[in-house]
């Protein structure tokens, strides 16, 4: 499990994790994802829609949150040398 | 009724001193070094200056209106904060390095400085934030009113009892204004970040957030039972609105994702883009590491106070039983229950979100109005003492007027917008600044021409499709101009310009201005050219992460005039006020640098010191601008004109002092041919043109110490070298050795392998040896130089210069050497010539003499026929023949050979000669004489070296007999009548000067009528032609033989002729002495 976790925070380290990650919350806010949910129904007696946005709301902010732990880990500015 | 007014007065005003109390503490820690904003927590409470009454209010009127996604203006912000880890820190740094104030700043330094760039984002800023403003205004006005129960006429009077109207609206905009004013303008360096002001918002933020969060908890506990009884209720109460609230725009047949994203995307651009979210993000960050924590905390305090947007909504809604009037739910239900306390508490929230945004966006506005619109105004006055006093009224003035604009906005759209449609044109205002930001960081090409010319485009497209449309709804402008388009075109009707129908007013919008905006930025950039300056910043920018790079293209410039620190506070007093001024050039040169003179080294970075701190205050556009004119006006600009030494804009009319310098040199080069003369003007040029204390050229002789040759400046005119000179030697013999220069440009600090103590106790602190040589070839001599004054002379520039003068030196040295070596050569030549013709003459005499030793004829004896003669090859020779006569019938006859050729043969056989005269007189027989001549001469010829071979005879006519003694000579040859056959004289005898005791074989032999005696030297039979055959003993005989008949001088006349003939030519190789005795 620690391996697991230490595993993570290394590859929140990379560049190209930040841009997969924020590429994927673009995607996300748009026309196929939002279709699906885009139902007017109630789930556990939240609107559908109003879960999702909620749900992955929260989630992006535990992932920024583990890359800040991530990037401390590495020293703080680790990333600031992959700048091109 | 009025009791309420005064009440709820009563507590913003409470509230308001609760801010400025809360700005003041912050003020006082700053003071103690204790800040209180410099942490990351408050940080990203500042950046929840994005909440504005938009977020308190408008949200919620969205929500209940087009339901969930109001959402997109939150979540795209959060998303943005993935990038903030490279997009912001990047920013940020550059900001730092540049002290830049405001997003006009940034994006003007970024392409070249350019101060029309800066007024048209100051422009754009400035007319785009006015229906943000004025949104703020309203909300708060309308808030007031609502709370206090009075009504309002759309443009925000309050009749009260007394009829007197209260305009709330520009009361507001007028507290605000002070507020801003007082938070933000009271002192001029805006790059200074402004801690009351951070701690305000960030407090305010606090505030709204519990404000909305009481409000929501309020709602959905208090009112309801929870998010659930709440989404349910509305489910079976009226499933339509709920489909149409939690669904994206299921009216048409296809739901509507364009405007979904357009929202995203506007949202996305406007957290960093806004003025104010520039402003707090980067221009108030005090720690780059603060990003990292704001980067989730502040997604997470959008998500709070976005929580319970959705159910006040709902539950406004299903209070009320309809969406009207739903912006200000988070009053009207409270209040209507019953709960003022509440009511009050969100109002506060409401008013927090206002003045929070009003103050930061009116203060950055009012910078980059100031930077970008005034500031190149005032720059072209002459600067005076009144203005920094002028320049912080120009700042508040502009805060005003960007509230005053906002409040003019509110009058004239009233009640014709919703709150959030107002804010969405400030957003697509914003967005315009994304290409020329984005690109400016990450594209190298883009350029000036492309920004000015995109966000020109960007801007007249919102204006045309936003701005103006909104003023026509409200009826401001005829309203024909949206129903019909100008002049009756439809095809440029704002709202569907060329045609593009069925889409939102945001999209429609987003989609041109974006269109125009990034073509005309990508078109321009890669069709024109960046210029010089803007080519530097680009590199600072894009190479913010390389930072040794950057500075160490910035240093590299040497200025030709002595400029003064004081000159440059003075400068800056002027602009920023004198204590201010003082202040920062004692933080900056830390007590190294005094007011006087300053070091041309230290003058770049003084410049960019003045520059920086300037455009805290004005911008840098201007900053550079002021310094630069300053620079030019006291001569010492930084223009390439002055910039003698900067390679990197190297150009030959640009370079003039550079260019006066050589040609000087050459000048002086070609003045003279006299070295001495040359070095000395040389030196003299250098000390004058770049105040050299001591300039000489010293050079290294066999034994390896060096010798001065010529020195100029301080030192005593001799060429003995100063005391300190010596510790330079390691140095000189570094120049010899690698053939580089050798500088050290602050003798103080260098801590080199050979002490320079008595050199620095000398007073020198600047010193360079330059080799003076020609390509390929080794050095000369060494070119040193030293400066008392000036650290940091020796730049690289400069450097390259001295060694080019140090390689026209060692040019001219050359040439010199090399005209003095003909010159040399050619009067070698003719001492030489002269000699050899002296010696020529001398010989000639020599050979003269050496003639007249041999004797003129032969002597006469009865019965004897004697023929002698020598022919010489060189001009003296070895050979000898003599004749001494005794009596009338005895006769000696003489032939010897001295080896050699030379004057000392000549000598000898002189000497021989006046001996064998002497000896003659006797009357020893041949061998005798032999003999005592071998003893005489014996010494003389092995101090010579040399050696005589010699045959004498004694012939006595009467008697018939010949007496022959030989010293190695050729055997002489005798032919008789009778037979054919030869006879050759031979007796034993060693050469003359072998040996000193030798014995010589006298022989002798009867002659008789008819014989015929040849003596010969080796000449003859050595003669040789040009096939290297000799003449030999044999044709000798032969010719001899056949010419017997012909007298002796006719024999000897005829030998010489066909020895010529066989020779082929009329020089001989050796002498040829011959004797013909012919017995009648």
């Amino acid at each position: 499990m620690k391996g697991l976790l230490a595993q993570i925070i290394r590859r929140l380290q990379l560049r190209e994790s930040w841009v997969i990650f924020f590429i994927l919350g673009i995607i996300m806010m748009t026309f196929p994802f939002m279709h699906i949910f885009n139902q007017p129904i109630l789930l556990l007696g939240y609107p559908l829609l109003f879960l999702y946005l909620v749900v992955g709301w929260v989630i992006s902010i535990i992932v920024i949150y583990l890359f800040m732990i991530a990037s401390r880990t590495n020293g703080g500015s680790a990333t600031e040398k992959d700048e091109p | 009724m009025n009791g309420v007014i005064s009440s709820v007065a009563t507590v913003s005003i409470v509230y308001a001193v609760l801010i400025f109390l809360v700005a003041l503490y912050a003020h006082q820690r700053k003071d103690k070094k204790r800040s209180i904003i410099s942490n990351p927590v408050v940080y990203a409470l500042s950046l929840g200056v994005y909440c504005t009454t938009w977020t308190f209010f408008g949200s919620i009127g969205k929500a209940a209106t087009t339901g969930i996604d109001f959402l997109m203006i939150y979540l795209g912000p959060s998303l943005t904060a993935f990038s903030w880890l490279f997009l912001l820190r990047r920013i940020i740094r550059i900001s730092k390095e540049h002290n830049i104030t405001s997003i006009a700043d940034f994006i003007s330094q970024r392409y070249g400085k350019s101060p029309w760039l800066g007024a048209l984002v100051t422009l754009i800023s400035l007319l785009g934030i006015m229906p943000y403003i004025a949104l703020q205004l309203k909300a708060v006005s309308t808030s007031f009113n609502l709370l206090s129960g009075t009504q309002a006429s759309a443009t925000g009077f309050v009749t009260v009892g007394s009829g007197a109207d209260i305009p709330t609206g520009l009361i507001l905009a007028l507290v605000l204004a002070l507020f801003s004013i007082i938070f933000g303008a009271r002192r001029l360096v805006s790059s200074e970040r402004h801690e009351g002001l951070i701690a305000a918002v960030a407090f305010e933020s606090l505030v709204k957030l519990v404000a909305l969060l009481a409000v929501g908890l309020f709602v959905t506990y208090g009112l309801f039972d929870g998010f659930t009884d709440i989404f349910t209720r509305l489910n079976n109460s009226d499933p339509e609105r709920f489909a149409q609230l939690f669904t994206f725009d299921t009216s048409g047949t296809n739901p509507d994702y364009i405007s979904t994203f357009t929202l995203l995307f506007l949202s996305m651009s406007a957290i960093m883009l806004l003025p104010r979210q520039f402003h707090v993000m980067v221009i108030e960050n005090s720690d780059e590491r603060h990003i990292a924590t704001a980067m989730w905390l502040f997604p997470a305090y959008l998500f709070l106070i976005n929580l319970f947007v959705m159910p006040i909504a709902i539950g406004g809604i299903l209070t009320t039983g309809s969406s009207s009037n739903a912006d200000y739910f988070v009053i009207s239900l409270p209040q209507q229950a019953g709960y003022h306390g509440i009511a009050l508490l969100a109002f506060l929230g409401g008013m927090s979100a206002a003045a929070g945004m009003v103050m930061v966006e009116s203060i950055a506005i009012s910078t980059m109005l100031l930077n970008h619109i005034f500031m190149p105004i005032i720059i072209r006055l002459t600067p005076r003492a009144w203005f920094p006093a002028l320049l912080i009224n120009l700042k508040r003035f502009g805060i005003v007027l960007v509230i005053l604009l906002g409040y003019f906005y509110f009058l004239v759209i009233g009640d014709s917008y919703t709150l959030v449609n107002m804010g969405l044109i400030s957003f697509s205002a914003a967005a315009q600044f994304l290409p020329a930001m984005l690109g400016g960081l990450y594209w190298k090409r883009g350029n000036k021409a492309g920004a000015i010319s995109g966000l020109l485009l960007g801007f007249l497209v919102w204006l045309y499709t936003l701005l103006i449309p909104s003023f026509s709804m409200s009826g401001w402008i005829p309203h024909t101009l949206l129903s019909h388009g100008p002049f009756g075109i439809t095809l440029l009707k704002p709202t569907e310009l060329f045609g593009l129908t069925d889409m939102d007013l945001w999209s429609h919008s987003l989609f041109w201005s974006m269109l125009f905006n990034i073509s005309a930025y990508i078109i321009c950039s890669i069709l024109l050219n960046q210029s010089e300056h803007e080519r530097d910043q680009v590199h600072r920018f894009i190479g913010v992460f390389d930072r040794d790079e950057s500075r160490r293209r910035t240093e590299r410039k040497r200025l030709s005039k002595p400029v003064t620190a004081e000159q440059f506070i003075t400068l800056m007093s002027k602009f920023i006020g004198e204590s201010e001024a003082r202040l920062a050039f004692k933080q900056y040169s830390n007590g190294t640098i005094g007011t006087g003179t300053i070091s041309e080294f230290e003058l770049p970075n003084l410049k960019r010191f003045a520059e920086k701190t300037l455009a805290g205050s004005v911008g840098g556009a201007a900053a550079n601008a002021i310094v630069s004119s300053f620079l030019s006006d006291l001569g010492s600009s930084m223009e390439p004109v002055y910039d003698i030494f900067s390679t990197v804009r190297a150009n030959l009319d640009q370079n003039r002092e550079s260019l006066f310098v050589r040609l000087k040199a050459s000048e002086i080069i070609n003045r003279t041919l006299d070295l001495q003369v040359i070095m000395d003007d040389l030196l003299a040029l250098l000390v004058k043109e770049f105040k050299f204390d001591v300039a000489l050229i010293s050079t290294r002789k066999d034994g390896g110490a060096f010798t001065i040759i010529s020195t100029q400046g301080g030192l005593i005119q001799s060429l003995n070298p100063p005391d300190w000179y010596p510790e330079h030697g390691p140095f000189l013999d570094l120049a010899y050795g690698d053939q580089k220069a050798h500088f050290i440009n602050d003798l103080r600090l260098e801590h080199t392998a050979s002490p320079l103590d008595q050199t620095v106790a000398a007073g020198f602190i600047a010193s360079a040896h330059i080799p003076i040589f020609r390509e390929g070839e080794p050095v000369i001599a060494v070119l040193s130089l030293f400066s008392k004054s000036i650290a940091g002379l020796f730049t690289q520039e400069f450097i390259e210069l001295l060694s080019s003068l140090a390689g026209q030196l060692a040019q001219a040295i050359t040439i010199v050497q090399e005209v003095n070596a003909k010159q040399l050569e050619r009067s070698q030549k003719e001492a030489a010539l002269l000699k050899t013709a002296r010696i020529t003459r001398d010989m000639e005499i020599a050979q003269q003499i050496q003639e007249s030793f041999l004797p003129e004829s032969a002597p006469v004896i009865a019965g004897v026929d004697i023929a002698g003669r020598c022919i010489s090859a060189a001009h003296v020779g070895g050979d000898y023949y003599d004749f001494f006569l005794r009596g009338d019938h005895i006769v000696d006859l003489v032939i010897a050979d001295i080896s050699g050729h030379s004057v000392g043969a000549a000598l000898i056989m002189s000497e021989v000669r006046t001996l064998l005269r002497t000896e003659a007189n006797s009357t020893h027989p041949p061998r005798a004489v032999l003999e005592t001549l071998n003893i005489q001469l014996h010494d003389d010829l092995s101090r010579a070296e040399l050696f005589i071979t010699m045959f004498y005879a004694e012939y006595n006519s009467v008697t018939g007999v010949l007496c022959y003694a030989n010293a190695g000579h050729n055997h002489p040859v005798l032919l008789r009548t009778d037979d054919t056959v030869f006879h050759e004289l031979d007796t034993e005898g060693l050469i003359l000067g072998v040996k000193k005791e030798v014995v010589f074989e006298e022989g002798s032999i009867d002659l008789v009528p008819g014989d015929l005696l040849l003596f010969y030297t080796d000449g003859l039979t050595e003669a040789s032609n040009a096939t290297g055959e000799m003449f030999g003993t044999a044709r000798a005989y032969n010719h001899l033989k056949a010419h017997r008949r012909l007298s002796a001088t006719e024999i000897l006349d005829s030998l010489y002729a066909v020895i010529h003939e066989f020779t082929g030519s009329q020089d001989l190789q050796d002498d040829i002495s011959m004797i013909v005795i012919k017995i009648r």
